[in-house]
């Protein structure tokens, strides 16, 4: 309780995949004990395999788990709008929507039925992905770039506390990477929202978080440190390589 | 262009076959091969066109066979719509219990492999000889394929849309028509063929077998009309059926899947 | 253009290759019935028939070799005679309009029928006549002038079958309308037709030997009056077709399987004992009952009827065609009317 300003609590997370064939199968995570502050930007690295997806899931409500995960002091167990996940994949949005209607959904499902008030939040937030004048398109229409844009626009749209993202662009190609990591810097200076970034990517941890995590093994939180470079950060940025390199050797080990 | 032109000489192409067989026919059947059987077994266009009008007009028994198609017509929709509100009922009660799923699984794939028409015997004791009796068989033909397409849906509907379903707020009933039914479409929609496709045949042979006079129908008519040796309207009424067929197909099928999976770039 | 032209030459060769697939099937029919010896050829004689007490005789010709007989008899060649079972007239008729049987068994109305549709046969002999009844086991029905208007279903073995018209003939009889019942008509054979009506799932059944017998036996059912008034035993029930080409061209095979059928009704008449020992077993019933239903039913060559049939059939709307002669049903060795 000494800082008040936590939005996301999480104690004693254990997690045991079920389906595994041999009993006494070792827990992906185990004792994960992580606070997140309030409007903070938190890069998550970490191996394949070190349980830091799982962590997502379990903050969504996705999955079972031991422990506690409390979100402004409440227990948050099942899915809610108050914790919106993008994911890696492309296909998030749904194809038998229009890109305004995959905004508009989430929206109509918490209670807007108004069309005009529909129409200007979609409008909006096509806007602050640098979305315009493909409302009327359908997924299948898009670029993998395109779809993720719309993904993160739905989810800020709904207004969340916490906005999940599992390497949302591990998929794209470098130069749409880059403008993308530019794009959501900007949108998460202006949103009230906290951002949890899982990525395997040094330089996007770097550039993104205000605070870097770097888990190993069972979700074992290797190094925490908040980020002291000055926005907007390049490798051209002072204190940029020695930064890297400790990622990178935590990383190593 | 050339697209089009292909698809305008592929049309041409068609045309000239079936000028051709029709032309075949028509001269077969004026070449009188068969002697007094000729008439029976290739009527002439002209008389298959008479005794399309016949047909209609005139019909069986004091009954246009607009009446036989109607009625045939109304107990197919009755049985093909308990047979797909069926279908999505235990489909979506599949997926929220995990016993449930295993069980009707179990049912629908044993239930697949009969013919309605073998089921025959048993469904009259159970109906006796009512109208009853050829809805059960159409519900029968059309709830099992369309059950099976249903589950394979719901089975293949990625686990992402489903998730950012539930992260919406979605409840389970709300889940089934938000994602499942919309994300299973291209399944539901072959499901649906195959279940119309079956259930127009099973329709057809249950009426041929079991004539219910006071409930008229196509095959009790294809029936009279053999009973009684009129074969021009005979093959008058199998162009009815291969009509009614086109139609379906391509009145109602196709602009379905126009305007869904195709729309939604989910077509297979 | 080309590509066009190959495309029309395709659809062409598809059109000629399928009309002459179909062709071939119903050319290759007519070669086997053509039953003549002249190419030094085995004579032979396709015949279908049905199940049941009233085809007796055609057991007896069957098993016996009648036919084989009779013609060797005559010409001191052998004949492949071939026995087809089928399941009801309107079969037999479909089988014979594709040329693959030219002789057959049925009721007198789908023989009328063909006759009427030149389907290319006439009658050749009469086989047997039977009783006929209208069972029921509801106690509020026991009139023709019940049944009329009232939703009460009648089983009955198809739609333009001989009872169909006898249903009718005593509904014109009564004074009314002879299709006034045809919407309350239920397809069914007989052996399910009896199982309805004993069930109760069926109110009425029009029946014939055995099952009429079986029927009157039991105390829950009752006759419906009108139906014996207006086709009694003695009326043909059952009779033969034969294909006007095989009279025509093979005098001696038509002239023997009219006689082997002569005989075999003769054989029933003369020896019931030894004709129910053949017939029993292929009509599922024991020795002694088999000898009962044989003395009910009235095996004769002399038809009974027809022509009256035949009017009422196309005075009714059963048939297009009216009949000038009791000949243009019949070939001219037939006796009867």
């Amino acid at each position: 309780m000494e800082n008040t300003d936590n939005i996301l609590e999480i104690k004693h997370l254990t997690k045991v995949y079920q389906d595994e064939t041999d009993t006494g199968a070792d827990p992906i995570l185990a004792d994960l004990n992580l606070k997140v502050g309030r409007k903070e930007f938190l890069s998550v690295l970490g191996p394949s395999g070190c349980g830091k997806t799982t962590m997502l899931r379990c903050i969504a409500g996705f999955e079972t788990y031991n422990g506690e995960i409390l979100v402004d002091g409440v227990s948050a167990a099942k899915p809610g709008t108050d914790r919106i996940m993008v994911f890696q994949d492309f296909n998030q949005i749904f194809p038998w929507q229009t890109v305004e209607k995959n905004i508009q959904y989430p929206l109509r499902l918490q209670g807007i039925k108004d069309k005009e008030q529909l129409q200007a939040v979609s409008d909006e937030y096509l806007k602050k992905v640098n979305l315009d004048g493909v409302q009327k398109k359908y997924p299948h229409q898009l670029s993998g770039g395109m779809k993720q844009r719309v993904a993160i626009a739905r989810a800020l749209a709904q207004k969340p506390k916490i906005i999940l993202m599992d390497e949302p662009f591990a998929a794209l190609d470098a130069m749409t990477r880059n403008r993308l990591q530019v794009e959501l810097l900007n949108i998460s200076s202006q949103e009230d929202c906290t951002f949890i970034f899982i990525t395997h990517n040094i330089q996007e941890a770097i550039v993104l978080g205000d605070r870097i995590i770097v888990m190993s093994k069972k979700g074992e939180i290797k190094v925490d440190e908040k980020n002291g470079l000055k926005k907007p950060i390049t490798p051209a940025t002072p204190g940029y390589g020695e930064m890297w390199q400790r990622f990178h050797d935590a990383l190593e080990v | 262009m050339n697209k089009r032109r292909e698809e305008f000489s592929d049309l041409i192409v068609k045309i000239v076959f079936v000028a051709v067989v029709l032309l075949i026919w028509e001269s077969v059947a004026r070449a009188n091969l068969f002697g007094s059987r000729s008439r029976l077994i290739f009527p002439t266009i002209g008389e298959i066109g008479r005794a399309f009008v016949t047909n209609l007009t005139i019909g069986y028994a004091g009954s246009s066979f607009l009446i036989y198609i109607a009625n045939s017509l109304k107990l197919l929709i009755i049985g093909l719509l308990i047979g797909v509100v069926l279908a999505f009922v235990f489909s979506g009660l599949s997926m929220v219990s995990r016993y449930f799923y295993s069980i009707y699984n179990l049912v629908v794939s044993v239930f697949d492999l009969l013919p309605g028409v073998a089921l025959l015997p048993v469904v009259i004791i159970i109906f006796g000889v009512t109208p009853g009796v050829i809805v059960f068989l159409v519900v029968h033909a059309v709830i099992w394929p369309m059950s099976r397409s249903v589950l394979d849906g719901f089975m293949a509907v990625p686990r992402i849309y489903v998730e950012a379903g539930l992260n919406m707020g979605l409840s389970r009933g709300r889940l089934l028509f938000g994602v499942y039914i919309p994300a299973a479409m291209s399944y539901i929609l072959s499901g649906l063929k195959v279940g119309w496709a079956r259930a127009w045949r099973g329709l057809l042979s249950a009426e041929m077998i079991f004539g219910l006079a006071n409930s008229l129908g196509i095959g009790l008519y294809i029936n009279q009309m053999r009973t009684n040796l009129k074969n021009a309207e005979m093959y008058a009424t199998l162009i009815v059926i291969v009509l009614i067929g086109v139609v379906v197909q391509y009145g109602i099928f196709a602009p379905i899947e126009k305007c869904t999976v195709k729309k939604w770039g989910m077509s297979k | 253009m080309k590509k066009f032209r190959k495309k029309c030459v395709a659809a062409v060769v598809m059109c000629c290759a399928l009309l002459s697939m179909g062709l071939t099937g119903c050319a290759g029919d007519k070669n086997q019935t053509a039953g003549q010896p002249g190419n030094g050829k085995e004579a032979e004689v396709n015949i279908a028939y049905q199940y049941g007490l009233a085809y007796a005789p055609l057991i007896i010709a069957k098993e016996q070799g009648l036919i084989e007989k009779a013609y060797e008899d005559a010409t001191g060649q052998k004949v492949n005679v071939t026995w087809n079972q089928m399941s009801s007239g309107s079969d037999i008729n479909t089988a014979f309009v594709s040329g693959s049987i030219n002789v057959g068994f049925m009721g007198v109305a789908p023989a009328i029928t063909g006759v009427a549709n030149d389907v290319g046969y006439k009658i050749f002999t009469n086989l047997s006549g039977q009783e006929h009844a209208l069972m029921t086991n509801s106690e509020d029905l026991n009139t023709l002038s019940d049944l009329v208007g009232s939703d009460s279903q009648i089983a009955l073995v198809n739609i333009g079958s001989i009872q169909h018209i006898i249903l009718g003939m005593a509904l014109d009889h009564a004074g009314y309308d002879a299709h006034s019942l045809d919407s309350n008509i239920v397809v069914m054979k007989h052996p399910d037709g009896m199982t309805a009506l004993e069930s109760g799932s069926v109110p009425c059944h029009l029946s014939t030997n055995p099952y009429i017998y079986k029927e009157m036996e039991n105390s829950q059912l009752h006759e419906i009056e009108g139906i014996s008034d207006v086709w009694s035993v003695d009326s043909s029930f059952i009779v033969g077709i034969a294909s006007e080409d095989l009279e025509q061209s093979d005098p001696e095979l038509y002239s023997a399987v009219c006689e082997a059928i002569e005989e075999a009704i003769n054989y029933i008449n003369d020896n019931p004992e030894e004709a129910a020992e053949i017939t029993c077993e292929f009509n599922g019933n024991t020795k002694e009952d088999e000898i009962k239903y044989l003395q009910k039913g009235n095996y004769s060559v002399d038809t009974k009827g027809i022509f009256s049939l035949a009017d009422f059939m196309s005075s009714n709307g059963f048939i297009d065609k009216k009949f000038e002669s009791y000949k243009d049903l019949v070939f001219d060795n037939v006796t009867g009317d």
